[in-house]
């Protein structure tokens, strides 16, 4: 089944996608995790993807953001602003992931040896390596400054991860996740880890973040609550779209 | 650039790169501490084998050759020669005061011209010195101060020079030994590296023991005693001399300071019957020389005979073999004018030919025990591996993070080889590091040792030498210390390889 309302359409999706199947071989035991996902998004959009727990959701998330690859042979297409992602190489999927893609996951994924700013500006590194970087260094560091001090954390920029609280950490990750101004954000169950008052501040981030930006999100979530919040939900049963 | 600040992270956060580091600076340290103690051995055989003999020799032992002052006019003639001099060397026995007998090494020689082709002069122990040896803090070494006799050291040396010593009573030159240091064991070796003749026990003639202190060059004698034999090579009967000592030698080589000692040639010509002599005086039983043609010996002038010429040349250490062939055409003109009279085929040998046995079974030991060692180094590039395939197991997550971010799989394989390389660097350099300060330091620690723990390793006896070579070839070091940081990185690349071959979401997903 597809999704095909979006109140923000018009014009071509940011991202397409077609007849999507997905399958995990464990050994013998083949466990098909999509079986057929259609979907557009559009720039600007707030799209939930909402499913219980192994419906597939996530899995859709890491085909989104160039994680993971539809089966061999092809089994659907991905485009982005259209381009096939299914046909990237591994460097094109590294540099898509590096500067069109955010990440932001449920238990944050801070490299625990950098510090706060240095987690911030692992993305800016990765993209234009050494030299690039030190190019730029003084720019792209008062860019991670601000925002970080744009999600409140300005005053922690020398902390460790163990050394933040949830709520803080998952803040250094979506800071993490905008530094490279991607046009995708991918956030994967990002208030699952954390108490309902933390997630609730954390889900007005993103949304000021978005509203500010006019930022393109995806966020998967098992939360009704989160998924109301979005401009969009695509509910996803057993890997199938089940309702747009 | 990420993957040097994690790189730098990496290496202080744990403590297990940290223990690589030290297998790391450990191996390096053994492979290179064994290098420069073998290799230093290796090279002060070959330099010391030198010392004493020149760089080639011509020789016919025992029964000798004659017109030998004719071979080494030639031979200086030629452009390739610096100087050569004669010399006869047969074993002997020596009776030192005290009634103590050892079995020795006689060489006769021209003080003056052996001087001119081997570093005898050097190596004469009691002469003046300027300054102190590195090691005599105190300055107790006697050579800086008047002899025991009240004068100064020049007579001493100049006394060894020309194997000579004053009679006491008559102030006339008599002919003298030269014992190497360690012959008499009358001199004790200080911590300073000097020598200063100790007080042992003497029986007198009567029978009593005695305590006094002997310094040989003084008025020690001693009477050697050598085997001569007729041409045939029979012996005959025994040659005595007692000999005043004139000096001592020391050339660091244990075997040749404890059992040579030097007298003059004539001196060792006329107890060998090997002197010149004329018709009407010919030594005992040196009547009737014959060589391969069967000539009768002349009976007027008959010529001295040696059993060595040694030659040094003007080129460098690597050319006694173009040396050594200019020696043996010198020789064959030689033998042309003197046929019948002179071997026609004597041994001509370079200084490493006639070492060639002991310094090649000390080359093979050298590169057998470092074989040895670099196979046992490979535990370093073992552990290396085995502590980072552990560690990209724990840091599984963080390479899923880093590839979620973008980064490729060559560059998360690159910042575990560049740990890899990190820590061969750090533990390297350590290593170079504490092996320069043990290897610098080598013999005051022996030293130590013996003192403090009653152990010594290194017993002069076995390994010729007095001293433990101290030095570090900086290209040895640098060949070691690479290899390490090389090996150090290649123990990383399978690690590496499986971190860049993680699938990005099974690393994020794992516990």
């Amino acid at each position: 089944m597809t999704d095909s309302s979006s109140p923000l359409r018009g014009g071509a999706p940011l991202m397409r996608v077609e007849n999507l199947v997905k399958t995990y071989h464990l050994g013998r035991i083949d466990v098909p995790v999509l079986r057929g996902v259609s979907l557009a998004i559009h720039t600007g959009e707030f799209v939930a993807i909402l499913g219980a727990s192994g419906s597939g959701k996530s899995t859709l998330l890491h085909l989104l953001g160039g994680l993971d690859r539809p089966d061999r042979p092809l089994q659907g297409t991905i485009e982005y602003d259209g381009r096939a992602l299914h046909e990237m190489s591994s460097g094109e999927l590294d540099k898509y992931r590096n500067q069109d893609v955010g990440f932001v996951f449920q238990f944050y994924h801070l490299l625990p040896e950098l510090t706060v700013v240095e987690n911030v500006l692992l993305g800016p590194m990765i993209r234009y390596g050494r030299l690039g970087y030190m190019a730029r260094a003084g720019s792209l560091r008062k860019d991670a400054e601000e925002l970080l001090n744009t999600v409140g954390l300005g005053h922690r920029l020398r902390h460790r991860p163990a050394e933040l609280s949830g709520g803080e950490r998952q803040r250094v990750a979506i800071a993490r996740a905008l530094i490279n101004k991607p046009r995708l954000l991918l956030a994967d169950e990002p208030t699952g880890n954390l108490d309902h008052v933390t997630g609730g501040k954390i889900l007005d981030m993103l949304m000021e973040i978005r509203r500010q930006r006019h930022q393109t999100m995806v966020v998967v979530t098992h939360d009704e609550e989160t998924a109301k919040r979005a401009d969009r939900v695509i509910r996803l049963m057993d890997g199938r779209v089940v309702q747009g | 650039m990420y993957q040097a600040l994690l790189t730098r992270r990496y290496l202080f956060s744990k403590i297990m790169p940290l223990l690589a580091a030290v297998a790391v600076m450990l191996c390096t340290t053994m492979v290179l501490v064994t290098w420069s103690v073998m290799g230093g051995f290796l090279n002060m055989l070959i330099g010391t084998g030198r010392t004493l003999t020149g760089d080639v020799t011509v020789m016919w032992p025992t029964t000798g050759f004659r017109h030998y002052e004719d071979l080494i006019k030639r031979l200086e003639a030629d452009p390739l020669v610096a100087a050569a001099a004669p010399m006869i060397e047969t074993p002997g026995m020596i009776n030192l005061p005290g009634g103590r007998t050892e079995w020795i090494m006689v060489r006769g020689i021209d003080g003056p011209s052996f001087a001119r082709v081997t570093e005898y002069a050097d190596i004469l122990w009691w002469k003046p010195l300027d300054k102190p040896l590195p090691k005599d803090k105190l300055k107790l070494d006697e050579r800086l101060h008047t002899t025991m006799l009240g004068k100064g050291w020049e007579d001493v040396f100049e006394n060894g020079l020309h194997l000579k010593r004053p009679n006491p009573e008559t102030g006339v030159d008599e002919a003298a030994a030269v014992l190497g240091i360690e012959v008499t064991k009358f001199n004790k070796r200080e911590i300073g590296g000097f020598y200063t003749p100790y007080k042992p026990l003497i029986r007198t003639p009567d029978g009593k023991i005695r305590n006094e202190m002997i310094f040989m060059p003084a008025n020690g004698r001693v009477t050697i005693n050598v085997l001569p034999t007729d041409p045939t090579g029979k012996g005959v009967e025994t040659a005595t001399a007692v000999l005043p000592v004139a000096n001592e030698f020391q050339s660091g080589l244990y075997e040749a300071d404890n059992k040579t000692v030097f007298v003059r040639l004539d001196v060792l010509q006329r107890m060998l019957r090997m002197q010149p002599y004329t018709s009407a005086e010919p030594p005992p039983l040196s009547g009737e020389e014959t060589f391969a043609t069967g000539e009768q010996a002349e009976a007027l002038q008959v010529p001295g005979r040696v059993t060595h010429v040694l030659v040094k040349g003007k080129g460098a250490e690597s050319d006694a073999s173009e040396l050594k062939k200019r020696v043996q055409q010198v020789y064959a003109e030689f033998e042309a004018t003197h046929r019948g009279q002179v071997p026609p085929d004597p041994e001509i040998r370079t200084w490493r030919e006639q070492n060639a046995m002991f310094i090649g079974a000390v080359e093979k030991e050298t590169a057998l025990v470092m074989f040895l060692f670099c196979m046992i180094s490979a535990v370093a590039v073992v552990l290396i591996l085995a502590i980072f395939w552990s560690m990209v197991a724990e840091k599984t997550k963080d390479i899923g993070i880093l590839r979620a971010m973008g980064a490729s799989k060559l560059g998360v394989a690159w910042v575990w080889i560049r740990y890899g390389l990190v820590i061969g660097v750090v533990g390297g350099l350590l290593g170079g590091l504490t092996a320069f300060l043990i290897v610098h330091n080598i013999n005051p620690i022996h030293e130590w040792m013996g003192r403090a723990l009653d152990i010594q390793i290194w017993d002069p006896r076995v390994y010729y030498f007095t001293t433990i070579p101290n030095k570090i070839d900086p290209t040895h070091a640098a060949i070691v210390v690479i290899g390490f940081i090389l090996a150090s990185g290649v123990g990383a690349v399978v690690p590496a390889t499986r971190a860049a071959l993680l699938h990005p979401v099974r690393a994020l997903r794992f516990e």
